[in-house]
């Protein structure tokens, strides 16, 4: 096996200097070969491909026409100095495909760098200058970059260097597609991302004075980012990049992008007339349309043979009929997640039917993951500690184990209406509440001990249950009960909120629905709505 | 675990090898000419013997203290023991060497359930490990097909225009048997690694620890580069992931990360490296197995709706700890293993243990472990077991052990006086022995066909083995046709699983009178005739069986002591009763009065014992130093010291002996857990932490 791959690396290898002998002077884009001896030369830094016109570029890009012509007049002619130009607009909206595509149109160099794809100020750097020395990582150089650059001024000496040397093999240089130019651009992308570094503000603001910091007209800057100029202005004298902003696709122009690459486009308009607008109006980010409708269209064509008809109005009416069902939940799916569990064939369909069906009527009877009892009883511990106010622990769980207090909890139900609706949205407001951990612990205790003994009771009506004779002996068996609170916390059950300002101890918040809670003390049969203080 | 003194010690190796060989010896003689040989050989071993009986039977509390002392982790040399020590060093040394023997045994035995119980687990996942590989290599040549990228374009930092739907990352979510312990799967993911990396997957294992808010993305993006790449990168770059790929055939084989537990990661953080991921997705082929141990849209909560949708996600699941907990005891216990078998106590505690309080594998196959080192710790006939566990042997060439005292030990067991076997039966012994080997073959036979009968009733095998193991149940009495009538009247077995599949059973014959298919209720004729008798002859509990202390671990109350160590009771009980642990002349005449001889840390506690929650230093200071300082020459004392903070300034001008005292005291209190410090607010007042609830639940146990 390993020696198979060998020769075929081997055979690679010699077909790919073979190859690069050949192409060594003009390096075309689409060299059909992965090249590990690949030397990237200036011409590296246009686009690749084949460059496009103008009338394809707007074609390609429905409902960008505007933005797109701006975007070229604001870069403006060959050779002409440009001021930075911030490209924003919502997520999904082409903002970096409109970018990249109009300097494939335009075929001038540039450097592209993601802010989401370097993490951290010395990447970004780098891989600008990496792009522009025309350095390429691999094994034999360590995968080390061509500079070190920590320091944004680091980064202006260094790109000062590379900038004029770029510009010089520009000069020297003669493009064989016509315009080449003598500029090189930097394009970022996801600028707003800085924010969130640490010294984001600051490289920020870098970044936005570079163009003036540097003083070289070879560089155009184009910034993309998904939040409005106006955040990042801060009145520190430099001058503001000019903005082109992208709106959010209409229904039209989402219609006209979804049929762009569609094979049989009468059968997927039809699609569309029936989808596009109630899922316009949860989102019109192409991405997420396009992940749910990809899998609501193959629903679609499920009782169709022949996926090239073009279908007439009573064949849309009857796969409308079909699809019907999937589409509201589709629409909820795109809504909180679309990692349903898929096979991604016909048969994880069926499964993700089955999962919807029991979701609503099996789910809420059942726990479906394995919990030890301690655990159990820790959960609704903590669940209560989280719900009710600690000043009515002592009445909920005194010695008579909380038997008699529905009378107290009627009494306490009978608090006129107003003040319980206050209540109630003050506690929504609030979210669950915390607790120190000795009261998680004695609420535990009492609930454990009164679980144990109502369990003989309810024995007696059934007959049936399990686990009776053996609950006896957990009492004493309740010792490493911290272990199960930290697993909780892995969990995600019980989360540390901080620390008290008063008290200065741990406190500890409980994050399980009132669902799962009482799925969790049906499994148990116990009773946790006596115990639950309703305001 | 808490190996016992006698079990743990080294051993000089010289006397076990000469005494395997003699063992050797005598396996290859056949049981008629054992006994004279055996007669032989006694006379060098009846002083070995001795020393082990002495250990054994004559002192089983001091035995009992030692285990106990090594838990609490407080040294101090026991005037019994060392006396002991003194006067049968020589039969001690001889009885070590019994240990070592049974040491060897235990460790043969251990071995021997060890790999039954991995074979089981491993066979468990295997289904799902390669339905996870066929996924793989789907998935990863639908994304080949779709066309090949270039290199320039394949390391280019600027992203592939294509459909937006290539931003998919192929997600598995691994629900690692619904379990909300992680324990027994840690081990799994490190399988499944294994198993890709071995059809060629480029495989890298990120945990919790990677995913912090602390180190951010560049901190997995560093951790998985180190682990593909090389061990020496320190700059967090997916464009040296991506050049990598592409390098020297690497991309012939598809990426696979791993994150074992999901619910524990810094959701940001995974959200942000998912959506890095996803942008390169096209490049470099990532397949992302996350294993989840609540529920499958846990995801759904970690992670922000923008990661969310870039998941491609599939199910998988383990099976549940309730399944494999099934398969294991079933490899262990009911089919032919090592013979070792607990009590019916021993099963119910175990049970306990595992639904109660950890409900893990992991716990549950240490707890087995735990008893059977107990078990030949305790127990002097086990080394026989080495010859149950061999299957092609005869037991009755283990008697070759048995010694004149051994003898004496093995007829004083009480399953064999119960049974009213006395010495003069003596030449039965090899017949005894070859029933307690074959006896549990067919009893489990029997135990699996009631599981199977109940698998309808989501029945679980670890119920119908706890059960079954009853010595004192009455299966034909639940199955005569009369007691299904008056079954409520049956108070002893009101719960049992049994008597309701064997209820079922005969339900079920009974009401296929009515029907009328002739052929089935012949047929459940039968099937009844056949329970009834498999019933009568064959479910016959171990602990029935004489001799049966050579397989059977009996005492639950070791088990349960070595496994709930109770830490926290242990400390404020042993505080309180310091002495009988010091074991000092100075305070063993103490009734309830508190002694400056005590150890001051127990004093201040026994003092704290006094306060309620809170506790005045001043008041808990003063009290301290009556009892350390007697009345008379307190007159030197001068200045009152209040606060912790107050005192140690106090300490470098002039250390006053009680003060110093009560600081290293209180803050051994503290690091023990026992009390709070002072807060900003009450600067005088310490609190208790320690619950009156727990307080009195100790107190009840002793």
């Amino acid at each position: 096996m390993s020696r198979l791959k060998k020769h075929m690396t081997r055979e690679e290898n010699s077909k790919v200097t073979r190859r690069s002998a050949r192409f060594s002077s003009s390096v075309t884009p689409d060299n059909p070969e992965p090249n590990p001896s690949h030397q990237p030369t200036v011409a590296d830094l246009t686009f690749g491909e084949e460059s496009i016109t103008l009338d394809a570029l707007l074609s390609s890009f429905p409902g960008r026409r505007s933005q797109i012509l701006d975007l070229i007049r604001l870069i403006g002619p060959l050779d002409s100095p440009a001021l930075p130009v911030m490209v924003y607009g919502d997520a999904s909206t082409g903002k970096t495909s409109v970018a990249l595509q109009v300097f494939r149109h335009l075929n001038r160099p540039f450097v592209y760098s993601s802010c989401r794809t370097c993490c951290s100020p010395r990447i970004l750097f780098e891989s600008i200058l990496n792009q522009l020395l025309l350095h390429s990582k691999c094994s034999s150089n360590g995968y080390a970059s061509a500079k070190r650059c920590d320091k944004p001024s680091d980064f202006v000496n260094l790109l000062k260097e590379a900038l004029s040397s770029v510009v010089e093999t520009l000069n020297s240089t003669k493009p064989e597609r016509k315009p080449m130019g003598k500029m090189v651009y930097l394009i970022v992308d996801h600028v707003d991302l800085i924010k969130e570094w640490d010294k984001g503000t600051m490289i920020l603001q870098f970044l936005f004075s570079l163009y003036s910091v540097l003083k070289m007209p070879q560089l155009g800057i184009i910034l993309i980012s998904g939040l409005p100029p106006d955040v990042y202005y801060s009145n520190v004298g430099y001058t503001d990049p000019l903005p082109v902003y992208f709106p959010e696709y209409s229904e039209e122009e989402l219609r006209q992008i979804f049929l762009k690459n569609q094979a049989n486009k009468k059968l997927y308009s039809a699609f569309l007339d029936v989808v596009l607008r109630p899922f316009c109006r949860v989102t019109r980010r192409v991405e997420e349309l396009s992940t749910s409708l990809t899998s609501l269209f193959r629903k679609y064509c499920e009782p169709l043979d022949d996926l090239t008809i073009s279908p007439n109005e009573d064949l849309k009416r009857r796969l409308y009929s079909n699809l019907k069902p999937h589409i509201t939940s589709c629409l909820n799916e795109i809504f909180r997640i679309s990692s349903r569990p898929l096979d991604g064939d016909s048969r994880g369909e069926r499964r993700q039917k089955a999962s919807y069906s029991s979701e609503k009527g099996e789910e809420l009877e059942m726990l479906d993951f394995h919990m030890s009892t301690s655990a159990k009883y820790l959960l609704i511990a903590a669940f209560l500690a989280s719900r009710n106010p600690a000043t009515l622990d002592a009445s909920m769980f005194d010695s008579t184990g909380g038997m008699d207090n529905r009378k107290r909890k009627r009494k306490a139900s009978e608090k006129s209406m107003e003040k319980k609706e206050m209540a109630e949205q003050e506690a929504v407001m609030k979210g669950p509440g915390s607790f120190p951990l000795e009261r998680l612990l004695a609420i535990f205790q009492c609930i454990a001990s009164v679980g144990d003994s109502s369990f003989g009771e309810e024995e007696d009506e059934e007959g049936e249950d399990e686990a009776t004779g053996y609950d006896k002996e957990s009492k004493n068996m309740m010792s490493d009960i911290l272990l199960q609170v930290s697993s909780l916390c892995d969990a995600n059950f019980i989360i540390k909120s901080g620390s008290c300002p008063l008290e200065g101890s741990i406190r500890y918040r409980s994050m399980v629905s009132e669902d799962l809670s009482l799925k969790v003390a049906r499994s148990l049969s116990f009773p946790l709505s006596k115990y639950l203080y309703r305001r | 675990m808490a190996p016992s003194t006698t079990v743990a010690d080294p051993q000089p190796s010289s006397t076990t090898d000469s005494f395997d060989s003699n063992a050797a010896a005598e396996n290859d003689i056949r049981i008629p000419k054992l006994f004279s040989l055996c007669a032989a050989f006694d006379t060098c071993l009846v002083f070995f013997v001795a020393a082990i009986f002495v250990l054994h039977k004559a002192s089983p509390g001091s035995k009992s203290t030692a285990t106990v002392k090594s838990k609490r982790r407080i040294e101090s040399p026991s005037p019994k023991i060392a006396k002991k020590s003194e006067i049968e060093s020589a039969e001690e040394e001889d009885g070590q060497f019994f240990s070592t023997l049974r040491l060897r045994v235990f460790e043969t035995v251990w071995s021997k359930i060890d790999k039954t119980i991995q074979d089981v687990l491993r066979d468990s996942n295997s289904k799902v490990f390669s339905g996870i590989r066929d996924w793989i290599c789907e998935s990863f040549e639908s994304i080949r097909s779709s066309g090949a990228l270039s290199l320039s374009e394949a390391v280019r930092s600027y992203p592939v225009l294509s459909q937006p739907s290539s931003k998919q990352l192929f997600t598995a979510l691994v629900l690692t048997s619904k379990n909300l312990e992680m324990v027994d799967d840690l081990l799994t993911f490190e399988d499944l690694g294994l198993h890709l990396k071995s059809q060629g997957c480029h495989v890298a294992k990120l945990s919790s620890m990677d995913f912090s808010a602390k180190n951010g993305v560049g901190g997995c993006l560093r951790g998985l580069l180190r682990q593909f790449v090389m061990p020496t990168v320190d700059v967090a770059d997916v464009t040296i992931l991506a050049s990598w790929y592409r390098e020297s055939g690497n991309h012939k084989n598809p990426v696979v990360i791993i994150v074992d537990d999901t619910e524990r990661c810094s959701g940001s953080v995974l959200s942000e490296f998912i959506l890095l991921l996803s942008e390169w997705a096209v490049k470099v082929p990532i397949f992302l197995i996350m294993g989840v141990s609540t529920a499958h849209d846990a995801p759904r909560k970690i992670l922000s709706a923008n990661a969310l949708q870039r998941l491609c996600a599939t199910k998988f699941t383990l099976s549940s700890p309730a399944e494999r907990m099934d398969a294991v005891l079933e490899a262990v216990f009911l089919k032919p293993c090592s013979g070792f078998t607990v009590s019916h106590k021993v099963a119910l505690f175990m049970r306990s243990y595992f639904l109660c309080q950890d409900g893990t594998l992991t716990s549950f196959v240490k707890t087995l472990k735990i008893a059977c080192l107990q078990h030949f710790s305790l127990e002097p006939l086990s080394i026989m077991l080495e010859h149950f566990c061999q299957d092609n042997q005869l037991p009755g060439e283990g008697t070759g052990l048995l010694t004149e005292a051994t003898m004496k030990h093995a007829f004083d067991l009480p399953s064999v006086t119960r049974n009213k076997i006395t010495r003069s039966t003596c030449e039965m012994l090899p017949q005894f022995l070859l029933d307690l080997q074959r006896m549990p073959n067919p009893w489990s036979i029997v135990v699996l066909c009631i599981y199977e009968a109940g698998k309808f009733d989501k029945l679980r095998l670890l119920d119908v083995f706890c059960e079954t193991l009853d010595p004192e149940a009455r299966y034909l009495k639940y199955f005569s046709p009369s007691s299904i009538l008056n079954s409520q009247s049956n108070v002893s077995g009101r719960n049992s699983v049994i008597r309701r599949i064997l209820r079922k059973l005969r339900k079920h014959a009974s009401r296929s009178n009515s029907k009328l298919e002739k052929e089935l209720k012949a047929m459940t004729d039968k099937i009844s005739a056949v329970i009834e008798f498999m019933l009568r002859e064959y479910m016959k509990p171990v602990e029935t069986v004489p001799f049966n202390e050579i397989l059977c671990f009996k005492n639950v109350d070791k088990l349960q002591s070595a496994l709930l160590g109770d830490p926290r009771g242990r400390i404020q009980s042993d505080l309180l009763e310091s002495h009988s642990i010091l074991n000092c002349l100075c305070c063993s005449q103490r009734g309830t009065t508190l002694l400056p001889s005590m150890h001051d840390t127990s004093i201040l506690y026994a003092l704290a014992q006094e306060h309620a929650d809170v506790i005045n230093l001043h008041d808990w200071y003063q009290s301290f130093k009556t009892i350390l300082i007697p009345r008379n020459s307190k007159a030197k004392s001068k200045s009152k010291t209040t606060s912790k903070s107050k005192k140690r300034k106090e300490r470098c001008e002039e250390p006053e002996p009680p003060a110093e005292a009560s600081i290293q005291a209180v803050m051994e209190l503290q690091i023990a857990g026992l009390i709070r410090m002072p807060s900003k607010r009450r600067p005088d007042f310490v609190q208790r932490v320690a619950f009156k609830q727990e307080d009195q639940f100790i107190r009840q146990d002793q």
